[in-house]
């Protein structure tokens, strides 16, 4: 391999990481957003975002991409490859995590709930000052296994042309006919990535610990 | 009979004797079909310490809880300082954020302590004072290490409840209730989930804020303990307070048959 090819893989491997990285942010938070309005249990959206949780779940990540890809001019509306994916990971991603969220806030110590409210805290304070830093400790490991997944997973958005860090092992191999050294190095950098969140995953889990009283 | 000296209750200056800290009126509640109160009364003044006795499924941890607002009543009222928990004046449920203000005027100490384990032991003090009473976090915590020293836990501050000893736990949720400056404060069996070992470190505290004219509402197992702090002792027996009087009435001459027979098995 030469340097040309060394600096198409790291693209790809930034690729990757800036794609997925937005659709963990934007997924995380969603997730938390629907897990909470699934416990409001508001009628009509709450059996919409049933729905949507089955479906996201039930789709395998290459369909979804391509789905929303080519869906969308049909809405008048021309997608960027890139926002394409990073929608299709994020729709997928979201489904899992607000999972996680939910039972979190359902696994809720009731007891520290009551002790909020006893204190006079209304239900909203009581949620961001004392449920959700927990929550966020308790479910770490799981949004982190989703995570790693998620990266894992990503390779799927090459189907609408991205050159991801899969794809490009690929590009490489056309030019050198050698296809192991690159697909080699492409291991390696994704085991870097997910190597750092299993780190995180220690960290957290080790925070975790400590609430359990 | 520990009056409440404004020289030693400093907390509350405005402390005038014989006014009514909480007032429960005809108050009813069910689990289902079970009956757990009956048309109950009781007047707690300012600065008293009432226990209520009775034995486990009597009612009294519901009527506890029902003072402030953790279980709802289907009927009665209660008022604390004179401003009615739970429901408007109109009979309709309180706003989520008036009830909240309402309960800030009352601090709850439980079984099972309830302590926040994500905080340290003077952030748990001081989380409620900041965030409902928007007190200033230098204020908060002067104040919380004021409690702290009081209830014996200053050296504790920065450690966090999975730590420390369940008589330490309960020490610091007491400092917990006490930081809102509460009209009345209300103790669910504070000792029941100790080791016996520890259970007098809780209540040497318990019986120093009765002395200095703290208002508290006292639901325990422990005789001694009732007969020692209390200005009035109330019994349950299915719902219902077959028996109200002063300690001393209580446990040396109690005018029902249930009582006496009560007071046996517990000596």
């Amino acid at each position: 391999m030469n340097a040309s090819a060394w600096q198409m893989l790291l693209e790809g491997a930034w690729t990757t990481v800036w794609i997925s990285g937005i659709s963990i942010a934007l997924g995380v938070v969603a997730g938390l957003i629907i897990a909470l309005i699934r416990i409001a249990k508001i009628p009509v959206v709450d059996q919409i975002l049933v729905l949507y949780t089955s479906l996201a779940r039930a789709t395998p990540l290459v369909t979804l991409t391509l789905f929303i890809f080519l869906s969308a001019p049909t809405f008048g509306i021309n997608l960027d490859r890139n926002v394409a994916g990073i929608l299709a990971l994020t729709l997928n991603t979201t489904a899992f995590n607000a999972e996680i969220w939910r039972s979190a806030f359902r696994n809720f110590s009731r007891d520290q709930r009551e002790a909020a409210m006893a204190a006079g805290m209304t239900p909203w304070i009581t949620f961001r000052r004392i449920m959700l830093p927990q929550m966020v400790i308790t479910s770490l490991p799981g949004l982190i296994n989703e995570m790693s997944f998620l990266i894992k997973g990503s390779p799927a958005i090459a189907v609408i042309g991205i050159v991801d860090l899969t794809r490009v092992t690929n590009r490489i191999s056309a030019v050198t006919y050698e296809p192991l050294p690159p697909i080699l190095v492409a291991c390696v950098l994704y085991m870097a990535v997910i190597g750092c969140l299993v780190w995180l995953q220690r960290i957290a889990e080790r925070q975790a610990n400590r609430l359990a009283v | 009979m520990p009056d409440a000296n404004p020289s030693t209750a400093g907390h509350r200056e405005n402390d005038r004797s014989g006014a009514t800290a909480v007032a429960i009126r005809n108050l009813s509640k069910s689990f289902d079909d079970v009956e757990v109160l009956r048309d109950v009364n009781l007047e707690v003044k300012k600065g008293d310490v009432v226990t209520i006795l009775g034995s486990s499924g009597s009612g009294k941890s519901t009527l506890l809880r029902c003072i402030n607002w953790l279980e709802q009543p289907e009927r009665g009222s209660i008022h604390i300082a004179g401003e009615r928990i739970g429901m408007t004046d109109e009979g309709r449920a309180m706003s989520v954020k008036a009830l909240a203000r309402v309960r800030a005027k009352t601090g709850m100490v439980f079984q099972g302590f309830n302590l926040w384990p994500h905080l340290n032991v003077l952030h748990n003090v001081t989380e409620a004072p900041i965030h409902v009473l928007g007190k200033s976090k230098h204020e908060a915590e002067t104040h919380a290490r004021a409690l702290l020293e009081k209830v014996g836990m200053s050296h504790k501050m920065d450690a966090y409840p999975n730590t420390l000893s369940g008589g330490q736990k309960q020490r610091v949720a007491i400092a917990r209730a006490l930081a809102m400056q509460p009209e009345v404060m209300l103790f669910d069996e504070p000792t029941s989930a100790l080791d016996p070992e520890l259970v007098g470190e809780v209540l040497a505290v318990i019986k120093d804020l009765s002395a200095e004219g703290y208002t508290m509402v006292i639901v325990t197992h422990e005789m001694a303990f009732s007969r020692a702090v209390s200005d009035q002792v109330v019994f349950l027996e299915k719902g219902l307070i077959i028996e109200k009087a002063d300690p001393e009435t209580f446990f040396t001459n109690p005018s029902t048959e249930r009582v006496r027979k009560f007071l046996e098995r517990n000596d």
